[in-house]
């Protein structure tokens, strides 16, 4: 009698088990053939916020200043509702604020894009343009050839500025490159890429400290990092390059997804490696130059926006990342520049010193996160 | 030998224009499965390299199905050949589906999007080698048991011909190393694929194998059954131990 009882019990148990072991191998059925939709909701209102935030800060942009331009105006002025605006206003928000802060959207979203670039390219978490001396080379080339133009009374046009910065940017990844074939650690590529950052920093400073030419003060406030002075005409080209080059970073976006998980991987399933490698460096080149040409030396934007993307989307994938990193670049330069220009103002900070304080404290958690996860 | 599925002929394979295996001239039949045993640095993972096309071969070459390995393009031979090697892998935020899907790479479009088909392979893979229940979980944070049964899901989602495994039961325990081997098995037997492995687990390789390849200072030492291989004694040459090493271990009946 018990020993049947017990025997009921245990197939009772089985019973239960298996039960409960399909309902599990259904669920993970049912994730599998899911995570895509509920996984796209997710994504869906995260882009939607950034989005809002993205406008929020447009707006922000054109309002604040020496002259506050009430909200109610700064629509009118753009033409949405109605109403018209006096002529200063026009002039302040179509001249200045309207230029200044479509370059902080597409330079800040070229930024983000170029660090994601590199910390694909190099399996590491803090590369960035600014950090492997990329941005630094590109400002060389640019001053150099500002310089020596000026000295000749020519002015130098965007495309001009870009084909310098893009010189520039080329040489140094490539120096870049040839030192991390030559070592294997990740930490040894980072300090090449310091180093040859302080050079070219050196060196400009040297060119621009003996040209004493007037114009050589914008020279002077450009090698800081500023989004000022930025025209319609750089606009146009820096959106045109900005837009072709991401719309191809988009087209490698399948690529990207395997090669991030390694190279012999990527190539096993058929990656065309070596192309995807030149590929990778010379668009994070074209990004780098045309935010250099435009605003100067920008730092942290490129290794702090796609870790700050990453955790807010809860995913690395490229489809994901490339749009995404475009608008949290966008999103961090028009909140730096914002406070660069009214923290102190009449006095305007330099970009980069804004973006470093907050950027630097993201690089700083990212290598304490990873510290975290080796001990585990 | 006439109908070989994967054949080198006369392959020389090094890294940086150095030799590591020189002269390898070995044929595999169709849902045959090779093990290759060998001390550490014989040059058992350059030969899987050298397979895989991802050495280029410094004399010689590899032929599949007769063709010359150079000759089959990039997505062709993912869609033939998959892999499960040992380095490193990155895979930040993916999950154990997220890292087998991308074995589906060379047969999804433009943007590398999922298809229903897509998913019902990669479910029957991921079931294939147990890891469904894991489906979910971060990459990062399973055992590397698991890991490596997630990445032989990755290699089956490439639905391959052959497929080539270095050292790939080395983190698994017995009842794992069994079930990885036994589904192998069943892969080369219902599907005729291709197995050609590198073990370090010498029963396994008598147990499972079709046939076993001794590789000893970058040469073939010796190329049968394991029966044969086993019976003969030259495994005890070929890792350099002698009778009295083995008196009283598992392995003394073994070798």
């Amino acid at each position: 009698m018990r020993a049947a009882a017990i025997c009921v019990i245990c197939t009772d148990w089985r019973i239960r088990g298996a039960a409960r072991a399909g309902c599990e191998s259904m669920d993970a059925d049912r994730n599998l053939h899911n995570d895509k939709k509920s996984g796209a909701g997710g994504i869906g209102w995260r882009f939607g916020a950034l989005a809002a935030i993205l406008l929020v800060l447009t707006a922000l942009n054109l309002a604040v200043g020496s002259v506050r331009v009430p909200l109610r105006e700064v629509l009118a002025g753009v033409g949405i509702g109605g109403g018209t605006v006096t002529d200063t206003v026009h002039n302040i928000l179509w001249q200045i604020r309207m230029p200044r802060a479509l370059a902080a959207l597409i330079l800040g979203g070229a930024l983000g894009l170029a660090g994601y670039l590199l910390q694909t390219f190099f399996h590491n978490p803090i590369a960035g343009p600014f950090v492997l001396g990329i941005s630094s080379g590109a400002k060389l080339t640019v001053a150099l050839l500002t310089v020596f133009f000026l000295g000749r009374g020519v002015r130098v046009g965007s495309w001009g500025m870009i084909g310098a910065a893009f010189a520039g940017a080329f040489a140094a990844t490539g120096f870049v490159l040839l030192m991390s074939g030559k070592v294997d650690s990740m930490a040894m590529l980072i300090v090449a890429g310091v180093m040859i950052g302080y050079i070219c920093s050196a060196i400009t400073d040297l060119v621009v400290t003996f040209a004493q030419d007037a114009d050589i003060v914008n020279l002077h406030n450009w090698s800081k990092g500023s989004f000022s002075g930025i025209t319609w005409e750089n606009v146009a080209v820096m959106a045109s390059v900005v837009a072709v080059t991401a719309a191809a970073v988009m087209w490698l976006a399948k690529p990207i997804g395997a090669y991030r998980m390694g190279e012999v991987y990527a190539a096993s399933v058929g990656v065309n490696v070596l192309r995807l490698r030149f590929l990778l460096v010379l668009l994070s080149s074209v990004l780098a130059a045309c935010i250099t040409a435009f605003a100067g030396p920008v730092s942290f934007v490129g290794i702090a926006v796609p870790h700050l993307v990453k955790r807010f989307f809860r995913t690395a994938k490229p489809l994901v990342m490339i749009p995404a990193c475009f608008l949290g670049g966008a999103v961090f330069c028009l909140l730096c520049d914002l406070l660069a220009r009214t923290l102190f103002a009449p006095t305007e900070l330099s970009i980069s010193t804004v973006t470093a304080v907050f950027g630097a404290p993201v690089v700083i958690a990212v290598m304490l996160g990873r510290r975290r996860e080796r001990e585990r | 030998m006439t109908t070989c599925h994967v054949q080198t002929r006369q392959l020389t394979v090094g890294y940086r224009g150095i030799p590591v295996l020189r002269d390898v001239t070995v044929g595999i039949s169709r849902g045959e499965i090779v093990a290759l045993i060998g001390p550490n640095g014989a040059g058992k993972s350059t030969l899987l390299r050298g397979i895989a096309g991802q050495l280029k071969p410094l004399a010689g070459s590899v032929m599949l199905d007769q063709r010359e390995l150079s000759t089959i393009g990039r997505g062709e031979l993912a869609r033939r050949m998959a892999v499960v090697f040992t380095d490193r892998i990155y895979a930040e935020l993916m999950t154990c589906a997220d890292v087998a899907a991308e074995g589906r790479y060379p047969y999804t479009g433009r943007f590398g999007l999922l298809s229903g088909e897509d998913r019902d392979i990669l479910r029957e893979a991921m079931e294939i080698t147990h890891v469904l229940d894991i489906a979910d979980q971060d990459f990062g944070r399973i055992s590397d048991g698991q890991r490596q049964r997630v990445l032989l899901a990755r290699a089956l989602c490439q639905q391959p011909e052959i497929i080539l495994l270095d050292e790939p039961v080395t983190y698994l325990d017995i009842r794992y190393k069994l079930e990885f081997m036994s589904a192998l098995r069943r892969l080369a037997g219902e599907r005729g694929m291709t197995v050609v492995m590198s073990l370090h687990e010498l029963d396994l390789a008598r147990h499972f194998a079709d046939r076993v390849l001794c590789i000893r200072d970058g040469s073939i030492a010796r190329y049968d059954t394991p029966q044969k291989v086993f019976e003969s004694g030259c495994v005890r040459e070929l890792f350099d131990v002698g009778a009295e090493d083995l008196a009283g271990t598992v392995w003394e009946r073994l070798l």
